[in-house]
């Protein structure tokens, strides 16, 4: 009962968020509507006894990629937060027209996939490891090659991006020396 | 309702609520007394209890001044400027205490009425307590943007610009020194961290322990705005920074956030670093850990006012340097030293190498401090006057 209670409150407040960050004109609002949703979809991975990725939720979503748009916004004139600047949707029909495909052709099959649990237990769904132990050693024993891979390419794009960033300077600079 | 898991969860939060905001109340006092004395002067000393109606009071050394001070920020006027973002404006103070009070509840604080077989203690002892603690005080740089922002001034808005680039920089080299405690015991649970330091086995003692709790600290002064690295609201430059638009009991949650965030960053060291509630007396009196936890708390705290009477303020330019130069590289090396003492000890036995183990991770350590402080000087010339001379 109290799960169920907890699920709808959450989900309310995700949607609600959502759509907040959708529809609002002041940019800034938005962001931080954005933030909600962010925060309302760590919930429900916690409800879900997925306290990692709630956790990595709230890390890299609420905490970095949130201070992240707030700094591009920063470096635009919406910094202003005024409403009188229109966000032009135009393609809206054809937005709509996705999200409902996804939605149909993605999403419910998936959904319908699932085998459903009936009267479940919370007794039932506590696994005896618990998930930050068991996605370590996942992470360091199967997977240890991927997860090398994965951070020489992270290491490679962040080179790239001090490169891209500093090219111009530093030709500059040989100029001038 | 589930009264017996209500009740469960008040025994473990309503402590923290309780001995957190008192502790801050006084610090404020300590702090006041604490930098009056560095700089020569006697600090607050007159409020006191007062004994009749007509004159007489016990003064106490001042103590009174935190209570007329909460008296006096409760019934002062709310100033919300005409072009503020008045929703933002309210909601900015709030989001910055949340935070700060939330991770409380991380810290490994043994009371002694909760046993350990609760719940409610268990739902507290999370698996990942130590990544979520940096998760949610990450939150609080949300809400000095939100502050800077919402004020609509420019000195408001540099000031949360300030704080979000200061706070981002000195979140890697904290979190890199915490990674290494974190490896070491292989564990993010506080309560397991504690429990691996008992015995005077405190991490401190490390060589990269004890480079590791130097960087911590002193991200932590940073995370937390506090001397020298008070930037964000440098009142020489620019006023008082993302608070500046804010009065009476908003301003007074935003100073509670602080001195919040304060102690519960100052509690994870003493959880990674200081042996959590470990000290003497401990296995005879178990209840001796909360003191012991709060005591050392309280000293990490003093010691950030002493910094503070003592340090100046950085430049934006050192601040950033200081960050990405030194903390940062120093704090990578560290935890291939500590990977590589720690394998040293498991695969040899006997005291002779865990020394020589010690002295030359110690040694390493101070030698990469030593060179990182060289090459990031390097560039500085020595001042030429054009007419001084």
């Amino acid at each position: 009962m109290n799960e169920v209670t907890a699920f709808w409150v959450l989900a309310a407040i995700s949607v609600i968020g959502a759509l907040v960050a959708v529809r609002k004109r002041n940019l800034v609002h938005g962001v931080f509507a954005l933030l909600v949703f962010f925060a309302g979809l760590a919930g429900l991975f916690l409800l879900l006894l997925a306290e990692f990725i709630a956790v990595v939720q709230i890390l890299v979503y609420a905490g970095a990629v949130g201070i992240l748009i707030l700094f591009a916004i920063m470096l635009t004139d919406r910094v202003t937060g005024k409403d009188a600047f229109r966000v032009t949707s135009r393609g809206s029909f054809w937005g709509a027209i996705i999200a409902l495909a996804v939605f149909l052709v993605i999403l419910l099959p998936t959904i319908r996939e699932i085998p459903l649990v009936e009267n479940a237990t919370p007794k039932d769904m506590i696994v005896e490891q618990s998930s930050v132990k068991e996605l370590g050693t996942n992470l360091i024993k199967p997977y240890i090659v991927t997860i090398e891979v994965l951070a020489l390419l992270l290491t490679a794009a962040l080179i790239g991006a001090v490169t891209a960033a500093q090219g111009g300077r530093a030709s500059e600079k040989e100029e001038n020396a | 309702m589930n009264w017996e898991l209500i009740g469960d969860i008040l025994l473990a939060t309503v402590p923290l609520l309780v001995i957190f905001p008192s502790m801050f109340a006084l610090t404020t006092w300590v702090e006041r007394k604490a930098l009056a004395r560095i700089q020569n002067r006697i600090g607050p000393n007159k409020v006191g209890v007062p004994l009749t109606p007509y004159g007489g009071k016990l003064s106490l050394f001042g103590l009174g001044q935190p209570a007329a001070d909460g008296i006096k920020m409760l019934f002062k006027e709310n100033i919300v400027p005409t072009g503020a973002d008045r929703l933002f404006h309210l909601l900015a103070p709030i989001l910055s205490l949340i935070p700060a009070m939330l991770v409380l509840c991380f810290l490994p604080l043994e009371f002694p009425w909760l046993n350990g077989e609760q719940n409610s203690v268990k739902a507290f002892m999370l698996d990942g307590a130590v990544i979520f603690f940096f998760a949610i005080t990450g939150l609080n740089t949300l809400a000095v943007f939100m502050a800077g922002w919402a004020s609509r001034n420019k000195y408001s808005l540099l000031g949360g610009m300030r704080a979000i680039a200061q706070m981002v920089s000195y979140e890697i080299p904290l979190v890199l020194s915490a990674v290494v405690v974190v490896m070491i015991v292989g564990s993010l649970n506080a309560a397991e961290i504690a429990e691996a330091q008992a015995g005077w086995n405190w991490y401190v003692f490390q060589p990269w322990g004890l480079a590791a709790f130097v960087i911590f600290f002193i991200a932590a002064l940073a995370e937390t705005n506090r001397s020298p690295f008070d930037l964000p609201e440098a009142e020489s430059e620019i006023i008082a920074g993302y608070f500046t638009e804010y009065s009476g009991f908003k301003f007074a949650l935003f100073f509670l956030g602080e001195y919040i965030a304060m102690f519960a960053i100052s509690g994870l060291a003493v959880t990674l670093f200081l042996g959590a509630g470990g000290g003497p007396g401990v296995e005879a009196l178990p209840w001796l850990k909360v003191i012991w936890f709060l005591a050392k708390v309280c000293i990490l705290i003093g010691v950030m006012i002493w910094l503070r009477g003592t340090l100046p303020r950085l430049r934006v330019d050192q601040l950033m340097g200081f960050a990405w130069k030194f903390l940062l590289p120093l704090s990578i090396l560290n935890i291939f030293i500590a990977g590589f003492a720690w394998h040293a000890k498991n695969t040899n036995e006997g005291t002779a190498v865990s020394v020589i183990v010690w002295v030359a991770a110690l040694i390493i350590l101070y030698a990469a401090a030593k060179g990182l402080d060289r090459v990031n000087r390097a560039k500085v010339k020595p001042r030429t006057y054009q007419y001084g001379e």
